[in-house]
C-alpha cells in the first residue's frame, strides 16, 4: 500500500506559505499602504461619515432657527426654515455659507468631540450653533434691500458682535438645495445672488473713507476740526488732479466742514500731510484690508502700494477713498466701529456659543482683539465731527429723533457705471451700541440710497438689542 | 512519522464551542448598538451557535472518538460571517442563519448515514458524472445572474449552484480513482521517463481539461481555478512528480492567454488586476473599494458598524474579506485566515493519520478545496492574483455554499471517525477517555 503522508506533507507546507503569503500582503493593504488608500480622492469615507452625524442647528441670537437638520433618505440634511433672508449666513449646501465654516462644531469634530455623548443619544451627534445675528434686524436689512444689489453689515461696536450680515440679491436656499434647475438659475444669474457681498463684494469706499484720512491726521496731531483747508474746485496735489463734488469749491474751510460738506481736497491735502509711511503704519494699526472671520469666506481689502510708482498722487487719491482702494462692507463697519470703541480695533465675531445637544455650553465666542489704532481721544473727537455730518451735513437722512447719531456717506466712483452709494454710521454717539454700515451698488448718492436702509436698520437694533 | 496538531478532547470541544458562542454574541451585540438597533437582535446569532453544541451532541450518537478540532473553527467562522453579514444586510444574515442550520442538520446526516466513509469509494464514477451532468445541465438550462449562467432551479421557490456541489463530487471522484489506480500508477512509473504513468494519468487530465472546458464557456473563472488546482495537487499526490503539475500550469497558462485573447470578460478582469487606477470609478471601482477598506481599518479595525460597507459591490459574498479588514483591522483579518488555517492543516493532518487510502486521499482533496478557496478570494480581494467569483468558505452569503461547506465537514468528521485508528493514535484515546 502506497503512503501518502510525504505527500501530503509537502502539499501542507505548499499551502501554509500561500497563507503566509497573504498575511504579508494584507499587512502591505492594511499598515504600509493605508495612509495612501485613506489619501485617495476616489475614497469616499470622508464624506460618508459626515453623513452618519446629526448635525446640530444654527439659531439666531433671538432663537430663530436657520438651519435645521432633517433624516432624508437615511441621511442627515439641512433644511432652511427661515428662507431668503438668511441665505447667504446658510448657503444651500454642505460647502456654502456657514455649514462649511461651522462644520466642526455643527457636526461635533476635533475639540466639539464626544464619544461618550454620542453613544448615549444613540449615535453621533452635533451641537447647536447660536449666532450672533439679530434676526429681526437682518430681516428688514433684507427687505430694504430687495430689489437692489448691496449689502447691510450692523456691529455691536463694544464687543464686535454681528449683528446684521446681509446680502441682495439673496435666493430661496431650500429651492436651490433641492433643484438642479434652480441651482443653475442661481449660477448664471447676471447679478450674482451666491456673491455674499457683506465680506466678499470688494467696493471703492468713497468719501466713507474719510474717517480714516481725518482718524490719522487728528492722532498724528497734524490737524484740529478747526484746521483750515482751501478748496478751489479742482486743484493739482502730489502732481495729480483732484476734482470735488462741488466744481466751483468749497472756498476757504474746516476740516470739520470738510467732513460734513464731504470736501475731497481737503482731504487728499491732509493725506499728502501725513506722508506715505504715517499712512500705511496706520492702515497696519486699523488692520483695515484683513479679511473678516465670521465663519464665511471673505475677501482681503485692496490698495494701491505707495511705495510704488507715484505713490504720492495715489496716496492722494486714496485718502477721500478713491484710487485702487477696495474693501468690503464688512471692512468698512470694523472701521467704523473702532471709532464708536474708543479707537480700539475688534474683529467681529458671529458664534455667540456653541450648545451641546444636552444644554450645556461647549464654547463662547468673542471678538479677536487687534488693540488700540487711535487715542480714545481721537476717535472722541472724530465721533463729534461725525455727528456733525448727520446733524448738518450730506447724512442727514440718518438722524433719529432723540438719539445723537454720527455717520458719514460715501459716493464712490465706479469705473463700471454709476456710483456705488455708501452709509456708515454709529449711535447713540455717548454710549454707542450699534454700527451700521450699508452699501448700494449703482445708488449714486450715498445719502439718498443707503442712508434710509441705514436708518432703519440703526433705529431697529437700537430698538430690539435693548430689550 | 505521524504527529498531530493540537488535538482537544471532548470537553475541549465543548469549551470551544460555548468560547465562539461568546465571541458571536458580542459580535453582534456590538453591530446592533452600532446600527441602533435593539442589543436582543444579537441573540439570533445563538440559533447557530447553539446549533453547534446541540451538533457536537448529536455526533457523539455510537460513541465513537472523532475530531474535536474542526467544529470549533466552523461555529467561529459561521459567528463571524453572520456578524459581518447582519452589518451589511440583517435580512441576508437571518437567512444564512437558516442556511447554517440546513447545513448542520446535512451534516449530521452525512455523518450518521455514511456508516464508513471507505463505502463511498465505489461511487466515485458516480459523483464524477453526476457533477459533470449538473454542470452541463446548468450550461444548457440554467438561469442567468450577474452575467453568467451558474444557477439551476426554479425562479422564486429554489435556486442552486451546482458548481459547488460539483467540487466536493470532484473531490470524491479523484480521492476514489487515485485510491484505486494509484498503486498501478506508481508501479508504472519509470524513473527519468517524461510522463511515465500516463496511461492512467491521461484520463484524469482529459475529465479536468472538460470541466476547464465548462467552466470557461460558463464564464466561472474561480471554479476553473479551482478544479485545475485540484487537480495539481492530486496528480502530485498521486505520482509524486511535479512534471504532471507543471504540465497542467503550462496548459492553463496557455488556455488562460487564449481566453485573454478571445474572451471581453477574461481581458477585462487581467486589465483590471493589472491597473485598477485606470478605471477607478468603473471597472476598477470594486478591487479599489475593497483596498480602501482594508486601509481604512489598518491594525485594529474602525469597529464593528462602524465602516462602510455599502461602497464595496457584493460586499456579502465575494468582498466579504474587505468588510472584515475594515471593521475588525489587520487583527480580525489575521484572525479569520488563522481559523482557515487550522482548518485546512486539520484536513491534511486527518490525511497523514488516515489508515485507508480513499479516507486518506478524501481528507486531502477536501483540505486541498478549503485552501484553494480561501487563497483564491483573499488573493483576489487582495489584489495578489485577479479576483474571481468564489465565496469564502462559512462566511460568504449563499445558502449552496454554506451547505457544500457542511458536508465537507462532515465527510473530514467521518474520517477521522472511520479511518484514523485510535490504537495507534494516542491523541485520539486520550480523547475518548475523557
Amino acid at each position: 500500500m502506497t503512503d501518502y503522508s510525504p505527500n501530503i506533507r509537502k502539499l501542507l507546507a505548499i499551502s501554509l506559505w500561500g497563507f503566509v503569503l497573504i498575511a504579508l500582503v494584507l499587512g502591505y493593504w492594511q499598515i504600509v499602504m493605508a495612509p495612501a488608500l485613506n489619501a485617495s480622492k476616489y475614497n469616499q469615507r470622508q464624506s460618508l461619515a459626515l453623513q452618519r452625524i446629526r448635525p446640530g442647528r444654527v439659531l439666531t441670537k433671538d432663537g430663530v432657527v436657520i438651519l435645521a437638520p432633517q433624516r432624508q433618505d437615511g441621511q442627515w440634511k439641512f433644511t432652511y426654515p427661515a428662507g431668503s433672508d438668511f441665505a447667504h449666513l446658510t448657503g444651500y449646501a454642505p460647502r456654502t455659507g456657514l455649514q462649511y465654516g461651522l462644520r466642526e462644531p455643527l457636526y461635533g469634530m476635533g475639540q466639539y468631540a464626544d464619544a461618550w455623548r454620542d453613544l448615549l443619544a444613540g449615535g453621533p451627534t452635533g451641537n447647536d450653533v447660536i449666532l450672533t445675528i439679530n434676526s429681526t434686524a437682518q430681516k428688514l436689512a433684507e427687505e430694504e434691500l430687495d430689489g437692489r444689489r448691496g449689502a447691510v453689515v450692523a456691529l455691536n461696536p463694544r464687543t464686535g458682535a454681528t449683528l446684521v450680515l446681509a446680502s441682495a440679491p439673496t435666493y430661496d436656499p431650500a429651492e436651490v438645495s433641492s433643484s438642479q434647475e434652480e441651482l443653475d438659475l442661481l449660477r448664471f444669474d447676471p447679478n450674482v445672488p451666491e456673491l455674499d457681498r457683506a465680506v466678499q463684494g470688494l467696493y471703492p469706499p468713497g468719501s466713507v473713507f474719510k474717517i480714516f484720512t481725518a482718524a490719522v491726521g487728528l492722532d498724528l496731531g497734524l490737524v484740529t476740526p478747526e484746521t483750515e483747508f482751501r478748496c478751489a474746485g479742482t486743484e493739482r496735489v502730489a502732481h495729480t488732479r483732484v476734482k470735488c463734488r462741488i466744481l466751483s469749491g468749497h472756498g476757504t474751510l474746516t476740516l470739520d466742514k470738510a467732513l460734513w460738506a464731504s470736501c475731497n481736497i481737503a482731504f487728499a491735502k491732509l493725506g499728502d500731510k501725513i506722508g506715505i509711511d504715517n499712512f500705511i503704519e496706520y492702515m497696519k494699526k486699523f488692520h483695515l484690508l484683513d479679511e473678516a472671520n465670521v465663519g464665511l469666506p471673505s475677501k482681503k481689502g485692496r490698495m494701491y502700494d505707495f511705495r510704488g510708482f507715484k505713490g504720492d498722487a495715489q496716496l492722494a487719491l486714496a485718502s477721500f477713498g478713491q484710487g485702487a482702494t477696495m474693501l468690503t462692507p464688512l471692512q468698512v463697519a470694523r472701521l467704523t466701529a473702532a471709532i464708536a470703541n474708543k479707537g480700539h480695533v475688534l474683529q467681529p465675531y458671529i458664534i455667540s456659543q456653541v450648545t451641546t445637544p444636552d444644554k450645556r455650553v461647549r464654547m463662547k465666542g468673542q471678538a479677536g482683539d487687534f488693540g488700540q489704532a487711535v487715542k480714545p481721544e481721537t476717535a472722541h473727537t472724530l465721533a463729534g465731527m461725525m455727528q456733525d455730518v448727520v446733524e448738518k451735513g450730506t447724512g442727514r437722512v440718518a438722524a433719529i429723533r432723540g438719539v445723537s447719531v454720527a455717520g458719514k456717506t460715501g459716493s464712490a466712483e465706479n469705473p463700471q457705471g454709476p456710483a456705488h452709494g455708501w452709509f456708515t454710521c454709529f449711535a447713540p454717539v455717548e454710549n454707542p451700541q450699534v454700527v451700521v454700515t450699508v452699501l448700494v451698488e449703482g445708488g449714486e448718492s450715498g445719502s439718498e440710497s443707503a442712508g434710509p436702509i441705514a436708518r432703519k436698520v440703526l433705529e431697529e437694533l437700537l430698538e430690539t438689542q435693548n430689550r | 512519522m505521524r504527529r498531530t496538531i493540537i488535538s482537544p478532547g471532548r470537553r475541549s470541544e465543548l469549551s470551544l464551542l460555548i468560547f465562539s458562542t461568546f465571541v458571536s454574541v458580542l459580535g453582534m451585540a456590538l453591530v446592533c448598538v452600532a446600527m441602533q438597533q435593539m442589543p436582543l437582535r444579537a441573540l439570533r446569532v445563538t440559533a447557530v451557535s447553539a446549533g453547534f453544541i446541540l451538533t457536537a451532541m448529536l455526533l457523539q450518537v455510537g460513541g465513537k472518538s472523532r475530531d474535536r478540532l474542526l467544529l470549533p473553527c466552523a461555529s467561529l467562522l459561521c459567528g463571524i460571517g453572520i456578524v459581518v453579514l447582519w452589518r451589511i444586510n440583517p435580512d441576508l444574515a437571518s437567512r444564512q442563519i437558516l442556511w447554517m442550520l440546513l447545513g448542520l442538520s446535512a451534516m449530521v446526516g452525512i455523518y450518521l448515514l455514511v456508516d464508513d466513509v471507505r463505502d463511498l469509494a465505489p461511487y466515485k464514477y458516480t459523483a464524477g458524472a453526476v457533477a459533470l451532468g449538473l454542470l452541463i445541465i446548468t450550461m444548457v438550462a440554467g438561469r442567468e445572474s450577474h452575467g453568467a449562467r451558474l444557477w439551476l432551479g426554479v425562479d422564486g421557490y429554489f435556486m442552486f449552484q451546482p458548481v459547488e456541489l460539483a467540487k466536493i463530487l470532484m473531490a470524491l471522484f479523484l480521492a476514489g480513482y487515485v485510491a484505486e489506480k494509484g498503486d498501478i500508477i506508481r508501479a508504472s512509473m519509470r524513473p527519468g521517463v517524461f510522463l511515465s504513468g500516463f496511461k492512467h494519468m491521461g484520463p484524469l487530465l482529459l475529465v479536468v481539461l472538460f470541466f476547464l472546458g465548462v467552466f470557461v464557456a460558463q464564464r466561472d473563472l474561480g471554479a476553473a481555478v479551482l478544479f485545475l488546482g485540484l487537480f495539481v495537487a492530486v496528480s502530485y499526490l498521486a505520482t509524486g512528480r511535479k512534471t504532471y503539475a507543471l504540465l497542467s500550469l503550462i496548459l492553463f497558462a496557455g488556455g488562460m492567454v487564449g481566453a485573454y485573447y478571445l474572451f471581453g470578460h477574461v481581458r477585462q478582469r487581467f486589465d483590471i488586476w493589472i491597473n485598477p487606477w485606470a478605471d477607478p470609478t468603473g471597472n476598477g471601482y470594486q478591487i479599489l473599494q475593497g483596498l480602501f477598506a482594508l486601509g481604512s481599518g489598518g491594525l485594529t479595525g474602525v469597529g464593528l458598524g462602524h465602516g462602510f460597507p455599502g461602497t464595496i459591490p457584493a460586499a456579502e459574498t465575494d468582498m466579504v474579506y474587505a468588510v472584515i479588514g475594515e471593521e475588525m483591522g489587520l487583527a480580525g483579518t489575521l484572525a479569520v485566515l488563522l481559523l482557515y488555517v487550522l482548518v485546512v492543516a486539520r484536513s491534511f493532518d486527518l490525511g497523514m493519520r488516515a489508515r485507508n487510502q480513499f479516507a486518506s486521499l478524501l481528507a486531502t482533496c477536501l483540505g486541498v478545496v478549503f485552501a484553494l478557496q480561501t487563497l483564491v478570494i483573499t488573493g483576489g480581494v487582495l489584489r495578489l492574483i485577479p479576483l474571481t467569483g468564489i465565496t469564502m468558505p462559512f462566511i460568504s452569503y449563499g445558502g449552496t455554499s454554506i451547505v457544500v461547506n457542511f458536508i465537507a465537514l462532515g465527510l473530514l468528521l467521518a474520517v477521522s471517525r472511520d479511518a484514523v485508528s485510535e490504537e495507534t493514535d494516542p491523541k485520539l484515546r486520550d480523547g475518548r477517555t475523557d
